[in-house]
């Protein structure tokens, strides 16, 4: 007679990784079909078709589609570089914002300087920018045990009231009624691809992950990092300055969810306004995950999440469903991919019963 | 101006305005005091507050009968953290990832209901709800002061305080209650007595996401009458900070929920009067006091020793 056995497989393969993702994936497509089916009288194939023709459809698209996967890059890798070390920053939003201030106030006061100079001052202005607010929360768990997820939360908050300040104050455009600041001169653009809106930006980000990937796993600040992740009592005993990397660790990733608000806004908006992010910095958790915190995965997924978000849009206008399933999907996909990443660390085996 | 603020009424409101907005953290938090007890810590309460939230508007809404709209609105919140308690007491998953997913995934779920309950209302013309009505208690009420703003109140409100002090004597009087803790601390000990563990940690999950989905119920039917994609502003997040604040004690928990609601109302009030100063200074207040909290609240002797680690009995 034959029994089936439920055990824990010794090892995990890359393989087994991928078919866990994509397991997810496609339940959470069969869920969103549910959704529509019951929620609104679009056909679901028409909503499908109409979701990827917008993300993928033609040239204009696919270049949009890497444009709104830029910010989603930046925010995901800041996530990796923390969560690897298992230092929970859910800050990116804020430092996102903080990097965007940066250079909103870096455009506004230098912006007569030539572009060869202002644009790496954008950059390394928004980097310090993001690295600074994240630094604070950073700082608070080293030296005070403050718990740095409830901390980074209450900063994505104060940011919001702080440019609201200043957007009804000293920044706001004195031409308009609106919360934004003046736009800003063409000497601040990162320089785009001619004829696309695909800027510099998501080069950039292309290269943030090389660099995020060489620093985790070729250097020893790298491997200090991980280790802290892994096991953070054995890393203290292997004499390693817990306090130190832990702020380390979140001033690298505020950089990098910093460098990504700076690139949206000179790539992007050219102006500063207070919803220049719907949320890129949540949504990084949710690249970081998908991209199992490997750095080039996070392109990978971060441009999955950009495809979605981009046509979106387009399957609203076709077919009236609201984009505001997008978000849904988003949590779904991460639940699934929680729930199968851990199923896949089992296996069924068939046995021979002894009796 | 300075007479506006020290007049009688002025304080009475104050005080009356403390107690309200009070009780929605005071329900998330003592929600999430009974899941900590269990070991589980769950950081989904914001998602379960705003899913409370949605579902209790949505529920009067359709159903015109405040009574379903509270119905609803628990039994949204104690849904949303039955996956929870599925997900890190079966499956085991990591109890921190999973807590910020249940965040993202009901924020998706609470923003797409509305948007297809509401589609092609202008922002200006959403639909509101006829909130709760104050109850106040007979004789009781008459009381200067105190009859204004403690026995004046919403019938939610009575119920949230009353909830304190079953809280506190299910958890310090009562059998269940001290398994209950001892899950929390050592559930090894607890298990080799026989004690269904992941029993109580189900159940404890979900009473506090039922306590969640009230405080966001709270936030519907009692205070705003409208729902709003950001209605919860982070007060699922301070509910934990409270829960560190009060050192996991059910009454130290109303004490610090009242500190939070006097900041609460002070700001909003004194916007209301127009004090010439930059608001978005009153608005952070409470959102500094909560990183306060944290800076001072270093762990306490009052936490569960095994907060937010799984139990499995083939692991140590």
């Amino acid at each position: 007679m034959h029994k089936y056995k439920i055990e824990r497989r010794p090892y995990v393969s890359g393989w087994t990784e991928l078919l866990a993702i994509f397991s997810a994936l496609v339940t959470s497509l069969i869920v969103c079909a549910i959704i529509i089916k019951t929620t609104s009288d679009a056909y679901v194939t028409t909503a499908f078709i109409s979701l990827f023709k917008g993300a993928f459809g033609n040239k204009k698209a696919i270049m949009d589609t890497l444009v709104q996967a830029t910010p989603l890059i930046f925010t995901g890798l800041a996530t990796v570089v923390a969560f690897r070390g298992r230092i929970w920053n859910i800050g990116g939003e804020g430092q996102f914002y903080a990097g965007a201030m940066m250079a909103a106030w870096i455009s506004m006061n230098l912006g007569s300087l030539p572009q060869v100079i202002l644009v790496p001052t954008i950059i390394i202005g928004s980097m310090i920018g993001g690295a600074t607010w994240a630094a604070i929360a950073g700082y608070l768990k080293a030296q005070f045990g403050s718990n740095e997820i409830i901390v980074t939360v209450m900063m994505n908050y104060l940011i919001l009231f702080l440019l609201s300040y200043l957007l009804l104050g000293p920044w706001q455009a004195p031409d308009s009624q609106y919360l934004q600041t003046i736009l800003f001169s063409k000497n601040t653009y990162l320089p785009a691809i001619s004829g696309s809106h695909l800027d510099a930006g998501f080069f950039l980000g292309l290269i943030a992950a090389v660099l995020i990937y060489v620093l985790l796993w070729r250097t020893s600040l790298g491997y200090e990092i991980r280790s802290i992740g892994v096991n953070p009592v054995a890393a203290q005993y292997k004499g390693l300055d817990i306090k130190k990397t832990i702020i380390i660790i979140m001033i690298i990733s505020g950089a990098l969810a910093g460098l990504g608000g700076g690139a949206i806004l000179s790539g992007v908006h050219h102006r500063l306004r207070l919803d220049i992010s719907p949320g890129y910095g949540f949504t990084g958790i949710l690249v970081a995950m998908m991209a199992r915190l490997n750095p080039f995965g996070v392109i990978l997924a971060a441009i999955f999440l950009g495809a979605i978000d981009n046509g979106s849009t387009f399957m609203q206008i076709e077919t009236n469903v609201p984009v505001a399933l997008i978000d849904t999907y988003q949590g779904i996909v991460l639940l699934l991919l929680i729930i199968s990443f851990i199923l896949v660390q089992y296996r069924v085996r068939r046995t021979e019963d002894a009796g | 101006m300075l007479d506006d603020i020290l007049k009688y009424t002025f304080l009475i409101s104050l005080l009356t305005g403390m107690v309200r907005m009070a009780v929605p953290i005071l329900l998330a938090a003592e929600g999430e005091l009974i899941a900590e007890r269990s070991g589980v810590l769950n950081l989904g309460v914001e998602g379960t507050m705003l899913i409370g939230a949605i579902a209790s508007f949505l529920g009067t809404y359709y159903t015109k009968s405040l009574l379903m709209g509270v119905l609803w609105g628990i039994l949204a919140g104690g849904l949303l953290s039955a996956v929870m308690a599925f997900v890190v007491t079966t499956l085991k998953a990591d109890q921190i990832i999973t807590g910020l997913t249940i965040n993202i995934f009901s924020a998706g779920i609470a923003l797409y209901m509305f948007r297809t309950a509401f589609t092609g209302v202008a922002t200006q013309n959403l639909p509101t709800v006829t909130t709760f009505s104050k109850a106040p208690i007979p004789l009781l009420s008459k009381i200067p002061v105190l009859g204004t703003f403690v026995f004046s109140q919403h019938v939610l409100t009575y119920v949230a305080i009353l909830l304190v002090f079953l809280i506190y004597l299910f958890l310090y009087h009562t059998k269940y209650g001290l398994i209950l803790r001892s899950i929390g601390d050592n559930p090894r000990a607890v298990d080799m007595k026989g004690v269904n563990i992941s029993l109580y940690k189900y159940s404890a999950v979900i009473f506090g996401g039922m306590m969640a989905g009230l405080g966001g119920t709270f936030l519907t039917l009692v205070i705003a009458g409208i729902y709003s994609p950001g209605i919860v502003a982070g007060r699922g997040w301070i509910a934990l900070s409270l829960v560190i604040l009060g050192n996991w004690n059910p009454f130290t928990i109303l004490v610090s929920a009242l500190l939070f609601g006097f900041l609460d109302t002070f700001q909003l009030q004194i916007q209301a009067i127009g004090i010439n100063f930059p608001y978005q200074i009153l608005v952070a207040l409470p959102y500094l006091l909560t990183i306060i909290v944290l800076v001072i609240g270093r762990r306490k002797s009052g936490a569960p020793l095994l907060a937010g680690r799984p139990y499995s009995r083939e692991e140590s």
